[in-house]
């Protein structure tokens, strides 16, 4: 939702998603191409900085959209610095923190933060729609756009079924003790099939209606200055790769 | 009681449909209804009468099991083309936005008719723009549908059947959740259509609003329509309406009080609460 909120409300809001698309793609060449950790760091600092400065999302949205990434980087860094080793001699099981260990996780989480501010920056500034029509421009297969397509809708159809449902149960007392917390949730789970069920065939109902024979098509959203967007993205992302192969 | 006349202005008509619902539930019993050329219908009926079963059968989405549906005086042609047809001048708008809108962006929603029609890109967008416009929707063709008011949802569900351009739009219950605003922006929007010359036929429980705006009233019951009554007459049909469980609309109560007061002449028949108010304020009433 977080996610969701900035991408429909965002200064790059009107900019076209390929150019966006291009940034993030240098984004990520440019996480791959850094040698040196510092550069990867740079090259995340800079995505970072487009981010909020750029795109104008608010720094505390941001930092809530990290954390959680930033966290299972943590936990794999961990596991990644230590190595587990039997001695020999006493049969002891140790821990130890070795430093090409250390040096492997500079590297690999600097690289990785990298590639997770431009993931971020994409997301966070395009819509999910938008993305899919890029998709489309992509010549991706329609099964799997028609797959995204309905996918996207259908969660927001079934979160609201979800929350409708729980708030008509709670008001009636469902989850007031644990027992019959685990009776509703049973009943919610029951009902959302068939829930499930109906709106799929609603959904085809309402697609024949409007003369649906197969394939969905929608139109393609255009937007103004994707020309100059473009080749302002491909410059920035090109001094990122640039900036990450020269470091040294 | 029909001209040859009526037969030709005659746009969509059902001859005695029975349609059944798998599980035995009556949708329509033999029910007979005939919706002429470029008028305002309204139909009307309780829960469960039948009204959203009629519509899935004037757009070819159910077929009945026994009767047959015509439109322009041509039976309907359940064949892939022959539906294709039909549906692409009968554009119906269901009850529930949500079982409508499968796109999550505005405008992709609303292209999905017209392109579904073969139009290319740029007539397709033509399209969206013009109908989003006639809904007063423009300003939203970005927005995710999901943060839509209901209302507003309804509006891109009447837009993106108006995008097809039909000759036949039939809405199910477009007034209900709307607030009075909503309302009136809805109603100067079919308005607007009907002006253009599209026949109307939408389904509705207020019979305030039927006499106010409708040409025709077809009242439902037990999946049968039970009578086509003219607005217009509507006055004097208070038995048929009373068949079916609905009051004469308020303004004619009110009209008839009045009349029997002395403070209105019998031969006004406002249609509306305004068009009452305007009466008795004009040079036309009687005494003041
Ligand atoms: N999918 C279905 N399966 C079985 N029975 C159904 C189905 N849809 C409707 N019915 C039944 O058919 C009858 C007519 O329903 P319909 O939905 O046409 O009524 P309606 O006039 O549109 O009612 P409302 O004003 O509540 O929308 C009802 O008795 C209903 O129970
Ligand atoms: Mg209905």
């Amino acid at each position: 939702m977080l996610i969701e909120q900035s991408a429909y409300a965002n200064r790059w809001r009107k900019a076209s998603p390929a150019a966006k698309g291009i940034f993030a793609l240098g984004g990520f060449c440019a996480a791959f191409a850094a040698g040196a950790p510092a550069a990867a760091v740079v090259v995340a600092l800079l995505i970072a900085a487009a981010t909020l400065a750029g795109a104008g999302i608010p720094s505390g949205r941001y930092l809530r959209a990290v954390t959680p990434a930033f966290f299972f980087l943590g936990i794999s860094c961990l596991s990644l610095a230590f190595s587990l080793r039997l001695d020999d001699g006493t049969g002891e099981l140790s821990l130890a923190l070795t430093p090409s260990g250390m040096q492997k996780v500079a590297e690999v989480s600097a690289r990785s933060i990298a590639a997770l501010t431009a993931l971020l920056f994409l997301v966070l500034t395009t819509p999910l729609t938008d993305l899919i029509a890029l998709f489309r421009r992509l010549k991706t297969p329609e099964v799997l756009l028609e797959i995204m397509v309905l996918c996207y809708r259908m969660l927001f159809v079934l979160s609201a079924a979800v929350h409708d449902t729980l708030s008509a149960q709670s008001a009636r007392l469902g989850y007031a003790t644990p027992r019959l917390a685990i009776r509703s949730l049973g009943g919610l789970a029951a009902n959302l099939t068939l829930q499930v069920w109906q709106r799929a065939h609603a959904l085809h109902m309402a697609a024949q209606a409007r003369n649906n024979d197969g394939p969905l098509r929608f139109l393609e959203p255009v937007f103004a200055n994707s020309g100059r967007d473009a080749i302002i993205a491909t410059a920035a992302g090109s001094a990122l790769v640039a900036l990450a192969v020269g470091w040294s | 009681m029909k001209s040859p006349a009526d037969n030709t202005n005659t746009l969509l008509e059902l001859e005695n449909v029975t349609f059944r619902y798998p599980d035995g539930c009556v949708g329509l019993d033999g029910c007979s209804l005939a919706i002429h050329l470029g008028s305002r219908n309204v139909l009307i009926g309780a829960n469960g009468s039948g009204k959203t079963t009629l519509f899935q059968h004037a757009n070819g989405l159910l077929r009945p099991q026994s009767g047959l549906v015509r439109y322009a005086g041509a039976a309907v042609d359940y064949s892939r083309g022959g539906l294709r047809q039909l549906r692409s001048k009968v554009g119906l708008v269901f009850q529930n936005p949500d079982h409508q809108l499968f796109s999550a962006s505005v405008q992709e929603d609303v292209s999905f008719g017209p392109l579904n029609l073969g139009l290319g890109q740029e007539s397709a967008r033509e399209r969206v723009a013009a109908a989003l416009q006639a809904v007063g929707m423009a300003s939203f063709s970005d927005k995710a549908v999901h943060n839509l008011s209901f209302g507003q949802k309804k509006r891109v569900c009447i837009a993106g059947v108006l995008a097809m351009d039909p000759e036949l739009l039939v809405l199910d219950e477009p007034m209900a959740g709307l607030d009075h605003g909503m309302r009136k922006e809805l109603l100067a929007v079919l308005d607007e259509l009907n002006g253009r010359g599209i026949t109307l036929l939408l389904a509705t429980h207020d019979i305030d609003f039927a006499y106010r705006w409708a040409d025709r009233i077809h009242l439902m019951t037990g999946g049968r329509c039970v009578a086509s009554l003219d607005a217009a007459k509507l006055a004097d049909d208070g038995h048929a309406l009373s068949a079916v469980g609905l009051p004469l609309p308020a303004v004619v109560e009110l009209q008839r009080a009045l009349g029997a007061h002395g403070l209105l002449s019998d031969s006004a028949l406002p249609r509306s609460h305004s068009e009452l108010l305007a009466m008795l304020d004009g040079p036309t009433s009687q005494s003041h």
